[in-house]
């Protein structure tokens, strides 16, 4: 396009006979419409280059912002589940054989749920992987290892039937396993899937600097080039010059504040959703662990040191020492809505009880009534630790879904941001070549 | 023709190099993928604890000699560690809830059984008159000496071997029960004694006598340590160790639980049982001694042995010594 506008002006220009074309390269622009037409050219070049990076920048950002929406509402949400699926298989398994020779149906049914969970997330985690060597790494483990844990289990429950020993201690080998490798590597899962969500983010949340640059320095060629024109024809007003001057100011708006409104809404869906989120998964998990351990003391009949220890550290992870403090009140102090803090107070609330009655088990179970401490710990009933872990994940499971949606809510806001910009950024390019087109073409022509 | 040799000859070449190439690409991650778990808490190798089986400076048998006739139940001598038990209404006996019919947890009822157990109920028996008078701490081995000397049990009747180095920390009663220290291994794999483990890996519960017997042993086989008894039966099942050893009596409640196993070759060490006793409580090892010869009388203790280990083979109480 610029070859077909330039040309005509250089070739009847053309001096016949005159000696070294090279040494009249320069002179040549020295004619009013040779100038224009250059002018005309670079003006069309800016408008074109301008639309090309806006419209390009625009896509890119929405593109990331839509890939933050859907992981946030899959990879996100299947790395969560595949912690607490694997975490609360761990638990359900060590309280389901404190019932004695044969598990209760509900816990059994539990377990089974919780190991489908695990494979289903997993699957939907090795499908959506993007090459990431340390994600490989933790699928392949939790890949291979699964299975083996649940064949663990299941050989603890077979000798378990037959009132061995042996069972229990089968069970504390898979729960060896859940710990030192399979929680690591889903924990490991959830935090690259998290890190990648804020890679995202970040690109979907840039200032398109380069864009509002472009614009900037083609605005300023328009005022020049109007200024250009005015000194040589006398005539004040260029119209074409002006729609592509007000053309570009417009792009440039529309540009810079879309994708500062996009930025702040993604922003706070990080602050408010996902941050929150994060915090209450770790919560759960952490609550998960600790009653793993609580069953596990007392599975592993007198042997269960290490478990106690590591249920007081989960439990000084999740609420403090004394049940005021860690995760919990950590959660409830930052809380950006008031129904996280409420479910973040009920939650901790309810560690604190929580931490009472494991003492009334440890107690028991220490001075030999083990029957009555088991009773205490999985037995039916509101006073049981059993009641009050479940209550306390269900504080936690309300408070990451309603925190979960407000994300997806936000980040989905911040797609609907840019919605239009694509389609706008290049009807307003157009409209600068074409007014710059029009506007010196005219020009041009009275040259003719 | 010669255009046909060449072409055979190219493939066998192009099929050498194929085959020299290696087989299909490693899987990503699948190399740092552990074979088989282990039990938590396993150690390979295994610490072994300082030599105190070598100590033989004293008659490990001889406990003190019961003073006169045993009080009546529920009339023990005024300021005896007796009347202290009877005045808290309980005993506190330490036992293990893992070794099978020694002492461990029917999972169908909840309940401690075993021939230790039992034998802890007559004790009680003997304060109380009532052998249900009695609350159990599970207590693991390394934790064995420890809760005596801190009080939190009364006794601990927990397969617990004399010997010299434990005597300079806790008393002992008579001996109750005679063991010695075996292999068990799988069946099928052809050793029949502990000369067949040079260089294989055995397992142990850590902290015991037996890791100490092992590495004292000729045969010098590689230790592995597990917190629990039962952790090395499923080491073994998990053929990450070739034989568990410990006391025989242990090793058939290891073999009851897997008949693919069989406790095999000669006793190599000598551990008889003691029921252990807080070190200063004298008058309380004179008095269980006197509950021991009582059963070994009146055949209480032949009833428990058939009750509970006739898998081991006949066997007559062990006779009583006494240092006074």
């Amino acid at each position: 396009m610029t070859v077909t506008l330039t040309r005509p002006p250089a070739t009847g220009g053309a001096r016949p006979g005159a000696g070294g074309a090279r040494r009249r390269l320069v002179p040549r622009l020295d004619s009013t419409p040779r100038r224009l037409g250059a002018v005309l050219a670079a003006l069309v070049a800016a408008g074109l280059l301008l639309g090309v990076v806006s419209f390009a920048g625009v896509r890119q950002r929405a593109g990331l912002i839509d890939g933050v929406t859907t992981r946030g509402g899959e990879l996100t949400v299947a790395a969560q589940n595949l912690y607490r699926a694997l975490s609360d298989a761990d638990a359900t398994a060590a309280s389901a054989f404190l019932a004695g020779g044969v598990e209760p149906a509900e816990q059994r049914a539990r377990y089974q749920a919780d190991v489908t969970k695990a494979a289903s997330a997993l699957a939907v985690l090795a499908a959506g992987r993007e090459g990431d060597g340390g994600r490989d790494d933790a699928l392949a483990t939790i890949s291979a290892q699964l299975p083996v844990y649940t064949g663990l289990v299941e050989t603890a429950r077979v000798y378990n039937r037959q009132g061995l020993p042996l069972g229990a201690a089968y069970l504390r080998e898979a729960s060896g396993l859940m710990r030192s490798q399979l929680l690591p590597a889903a924990q490991q899962l959830y935090r690259s899937v998290a890190a990648d969500l804020d890679r995202g983010r970040d690109g979907g949340a840039g200032f398109p600097w380069f864009a509002v640059l472009l614009g900037v320095a083609t605005i300023a060629g328009l005022v020049w080039a109007q200024r250009w024109l005015t000194r040589r024809t006398n005539r004040v007003f260029n119209i074409g010059l002006l729609v592509a001057t007000a053309a570009a100011v417009l792009l440039i708006l529309w540009l810079g504040v879309t994708a500062l409104v996009a930025g702040a809404r993604l922003e706070a869906g990080r602050v408010e959703g996902s941050a929150q989120v994060d915090r209450l998964v770790e919560a759960r998990v952490a609550a998960l662990q600790a009653r793993a351990d609580e069953s596990l003391t007392l599975v592993a009949r007198g042997a269960g040191g290490d478990f106690e220890e590591d249920y007081v550290a989960m439990m000084a992870q999740l609420a403090g020492n004394d049940g005021d403090g860690g995760l919990l009140a950590l959660t409830a102090g930052q809380a950006r809505d008031p129904r996280t803090g409420q479910a973040a107070r009920a939650a901790g609330a309810e560690a604190k009880r929580w931490l009472e009655t494991h003492r009334e088990v440890r107690e028991l179970d220490d001075n030999g009534s083990y029957t009555e401490a088991v009773k205490l710990a999985v037995g039916p009933g509101e006073n049981t630790t059993s009641a009050r872990f479940t209550a306390l994940d269900e504080s936690l499971a309300d408070a990451i879904a309603v925190n979960g949606d407000r994300f997806q809510a936000r980040s989905r806001s911040a797609g609907r941001a840019l919605t239009g910009v694509d389609v706008g950024v290049v009807l307003l390019s157009a409209l600068i070549v074409l007014g710059a087109a029009l506007g010196l073409q005219r020009r041009i022509a009275e040259y003719r | 023709m010669r255009r046909m040799l060449a072409a055979a000859g190219a493939l066998a070449a192009a099929l050498a190099m194929a085959a020299c190439g290696g087989g299909p690409a490693a899987l990503p991650g699948a190399a740092d993928v552990q074979a088989a778990p282990m039990p938590v808490g396993a150690k390979d190798p295994a610490d072994v604890p300082t030599a105190d089986a070598a100590d033989t400076g004293c008659d490990a048998r001889a406990s003190l000699r019961p003073s006169g006739e045993l009080p009546k139940p529920g009339s023990m001598p005024a300021g005896s560690t007796m009347a202290t038990i009877a005045a808290r209404g309980r005993l506190i006996a330490g036992v293990d809830q893992n070794s099978y019919r020694f002492g461990f947890r029917d999972p169908a009822s909840g309940e401690l059984t075993g021939f230790d157990v039992d034998v802890a109920r007559e004790v009680a028996r003997a304060i109380f008159g009532d052998p249900n008078k009695i609350q159990f701490r599970a207590t693991n081995s390394a934790a064995r000496i420890p809760s005596l000397q801190d009080g939190t049990v009364d006794i601990v009747v927990q397969t617990m071997t004399v010997n010299c180095a434990r005597w300079k920390q806790v008393a002992f009663s008579t001996e109750y029960f005679t063991a010695g220290q075996r292999i068990l291994v799988n069946k099928a794999s052809g050793i029949t004694d502990i000369d067949g483990l040079r260089g294989r890996k055995v397992c142990a519960a850590a902290g015991s006598t037996s890791i100490v017997n092992l590495a004292a042993s000729p045969a010098k086989p590689s230790l592995v340590s597990v917190p629990d008894w039962t952790d090395c039966l499923v080491m073994l099942q998990q053929n990450q160790v070739a034989a568990v050893s410990t006391d025989d009596s242990i090793l058939a409640g290891l073999a009851a639980q897997d008949p693919n196993t069989a406790v095999v070759g000669k006793r190599f060490s000598d551990e008889p049982y003691g029921i252990g006793v807080k070190l200063t409580s004298t008058d309380l090892v004179r008095f269980i001694n006197g509950v021991l010869e009582r059963m070994r009388a009146d055949g209480t203790w032949n009833r428990l042995y058939d009750k509970w280990l006739t898998a081991l083979g006949p066997a007559s109480p062990p006779p009583a010594k006494y240092r006074d």
